[in-house]
């Protein structure tokens, strides 16, 4: 038996990877290409949540975004610790890299349009987050980071809580009502994009063999959904979902994957999409990625000129 | 504190049925209720919180708000915050404890 073959099988039976000696490089790349889309989105969701911080309609609900963005950091602080001990220079990751390099979600490459919005992200994106996470947590074969995820995944909980009180209250305003539907209309398929390529059009997954993470895209996009759209029927929204009895699981009643008009953060129902097309608007990035990628250098490489003019 | 009598006992229980925002612990065995008091039809809950700069206030207010107004009987529900006595770790039930050492978190 190969080298791969028996380290797959090991961590099928539970297993516990705990540093460099017990992985072979596949098993190192794919937990770095993981950790590195962890922390560059739990990082880059800071940015899109400070464009709307001043609009917190309290002075709580204003410790609330602080309190959100600050476990943000430092939940991309853990993961980039962790890639830190496996090797990587986390400077040059973080303060080197080109903006368009970062593997945060196409979702927070935009400005959040008002307050509703940064609830709704907190309801969509934050459950996107903690379905993910959660399962990582759940299954994952590498142990310092299932450990790291405890407090991970309680704080992400706590997100997605703030996002459905937002909602629910906005809910109950006449004025309010118009705007959630408008945010939610974007955001929930943006969600559903987190989960990544359909089951299908996947060959295999490094991922899932490593047991870095338990579920398949579409299993997690089912998880998903199988909270996300109670809570917004609950509340009186509309989403382009619902639950099919005959399938025993969730559709949707849009295409998807389908083409987004990123200037009027709208999608084009009319023109669905395929998933190599998705990939390549990702890769292209949205409006602010440039911004926020450097707004996050930016502290970084001012210092190091001052460094150089004081010599 | 803590004076529980047979005609509040109900709105303590049902008071556990009111989360952490984080954790799935009650706000009774975090140890954040003080005292429960019902005056006609309305209650008087005095409480407070981990720390005055708690985040999460107002929707914690909401939920046991919105808790009790589901008990019969009870027209309405008057929150007061106090901050004496503080809270200390040491207001934390057993119950609570136990599910704090489940998660990996320190209680003492």
């Amino acid at each position: 038996m190969d080298q791969a073959t028996l380290l797959k099988e090991k961590v099928q039976n539970g297993f516990i990877v705990e540093g460099i000696d017990d992985m072979n490089e596949e098993y190192l790349n794919a937990l770095k290409q993981t950790l590195t889309i962890v922390g560059d989105t739990e990082l880059l969701s800071v940015p899109p949540l400070l464009t709307v911080y001043d609009q917190a309609p309290t002075l709580n609900s204003k410790i609330t975004a602080l309190a959100i963005m600050q476990d943000e950091i430092g939940h991309a602080h853990i993961a980039y610790r962790l890639l830190k001990d496996l090797g990587e220079d986390v400077d040059r990751l973080l303060y080197e890299r080109e903006a368009h390099r970062w593997k945060n979600p196409y979702a927070f490459d935009f400005e959040l349009s008002n307050w509703i919005e940064f609830g709704v992200f907190n309801a969509f994106f934050d459950r996107a987050g903690y379905t993910l996470l959660g399962d990582a947590f759940e299954h994952t074969s590498y142990g310092p980071w299932k450990r790291a995820l405890v407090k991970v995944d309680k704080e992400e909980l706590f997100h997605l809580r703030n996002g459905e009180i937002i909602m629910r209250t906005a809910m109950q305003d006449p004025n309010l009502r118009e705007e959630v539907q408008k945010a939610v209309d974007w955001m929930f398929l943006m969600a559903l994009e987190f989960f990544g390529v359909e089951d299908r059009l996947k060959s295999r997954s490094a991922q899932l063999e490593y047991r870095l993470k338990g579920r398949t895209n579409d299993e997690l996009r089912q998880k998903w959904l199988s909270t996300a759209v109670p809570f917004c029927e609950s509340i009186g929204v509309k989403v382009p979902a619902h639950y099919d009895e005959e399938q025993q699981k969730y559709v949707l009643d849009v295409p998807f994957p389908c083409k987004f008009d990123p200037v009027n953060k709208k999608w084009l129902f009319d023109q669905p999409d395929t998933w190599d097309n998705v990939i390549k608007r990702f890769k292209q990035r949205g409006p602010k990625n440039k911004e926020f990628v450097e707004r996050i250098q930016r502290g970084a490489k001012e210092l190091e000129q001052l460094r150089k003019e004081a010599v | 504190m803590d004076k529980r009598n047979t005609e509040t006992e109900k709105y303590w229980q049902a008071l556990k049925e009111v989360m952490d925002p984080e954790f799935p612990i009650s706000v009774v065995d975090m140890g954040l209720i003080y005292h429960i008091e019902k005056v006609d039809e309305e209650l008087h809950v005095t409480m407070t919180y981990t720390a005055v700069s708690c985040a999460c206030m107002e929707w914690i207010e909401q939920d046991i708000r919105d808790r009790l107004l589901k008990e019969k009987g009870v027209r309405d529900v008057h929150i007061h915050v106090v901050w004496d006595p503080p809270w200390t770790v040491d207001r934390i039930s057993p119950e609570g404890r136990e599910k704090l050492k489940y998660w990996g978190v320190s209680s003492t």
